[in-house]
């Protein structure tokens, strides 16, 4: 949550046919490194294999 | 004829004489009220406008020697100036003393602000290092060549914002504000070699 409150935390808008992986890809150059988005967005998502189109994730 | 000229020469060195002694009581005077004038505003001065005061403690301490050879008439010749140098010396340090607080009031609001954002700057650039360090290839975006340099630059942001707090935990709210400054601009430097947004 603390995350939330940093206003240099970058954030990633969800699009159709993204993963995780994907976004690790794009932002981090290394899918295997998914893991981190997902603890830190742990309060909006309870499965790194679902996420939703629109959905806001902290990319930290 | 030797007797009358032996007179009137003894008689023009005792009232010579008188008249010396008739200066020493102002003449030490003189300096006596220089240098309270000048202990009244030192501390200030010897911080703000340390060459000035240097320069007139060179006059006082001149002075004081013609007093010691018994030179009254110097003393006196020159309190005068002296007084209007230590007058326009006290005005001016007044002046920058006036001109300092301000700056310092300045300076600590600013330091409120970047005490709030630096440290999450910070740790916002730390997390994404620590992160591509640890990814076998870096992002499209991101050169090796810009990310050493922002590994770089977040080391030199650590020791500079570390450096700021000593400064304004030891009083110098202007200096600690100037290094916060210089802070935030190397950050804002290293969140475009990163290829992140200035901020959300």
């Amino acid at each position: 949550m603390a995350a939330e409150e940093n206003p240099y935390t970058q954030h990633y808008v969800v699009k159709k046919g993204d993963t995780l992986s994907k976004i690790a890809k794009e932002l981090y150059g290394d899918p295997m490194l998914y893991p981190k988005i997902f603890e830190a967005n742990r309060d909006i998502l309870s499965d790194p294999d679902r996420i939703k189109p629109g959905q806001k994730l902290r990319i930290p | 004829m030797f007797k009358r000229s032996f007179l009137i020469t003894a008689v023009a060195m005792l009232a010579l004489a008188a008249g010396c002694a008739n200066q020493k009581g102002p003449a030490t005077k003189a300096i006596a009220d220089a240098e309270a004038a000048i202990a009244a505003f030192k501390d200030d001065a010897s911080r703000l406008l340390p060459n000035d005061l240097s320069s007139i403690e060179t006059t006082v301490a001149g002075l004081k020697d013609n007093l010691a050879k018994g030179d009254y008439k110097a003393v006196l010749a020159a309190a005068p100036e002296l007084t209007k140098k230590i007058t326009e010396l006290r005005d001016a340090t007044a002046a920058k003393k006036a001109e300092w607080e301000a700056a310092t009031a300045a300076a600590k609001e600013q330091w409120t602000a970047y005490a709030a954002d630096l440290p999450k700057m910070v740790e916002a650039i730390q997390s994404r290092v620590d992160i591509l360090g640890k990814a076998r290839r870096l992002p499209k975006n991101v050169s090796k060549e810009a990310f050493d340099g922002a590994k770089a630059g977040l080391d030199w942001m650590k020791a500079n914002w570390a450096e700021a707090n000593d400064a304004f935990n030891s009083g110098n709210a202007i200096d600690a504000a100037a290094k916060a400054q210089a802070v935030k601009d190397k950050g804002a430097e290293v969140l475009k070699q990163l290829g992140l947004a200035p901020s959300a």
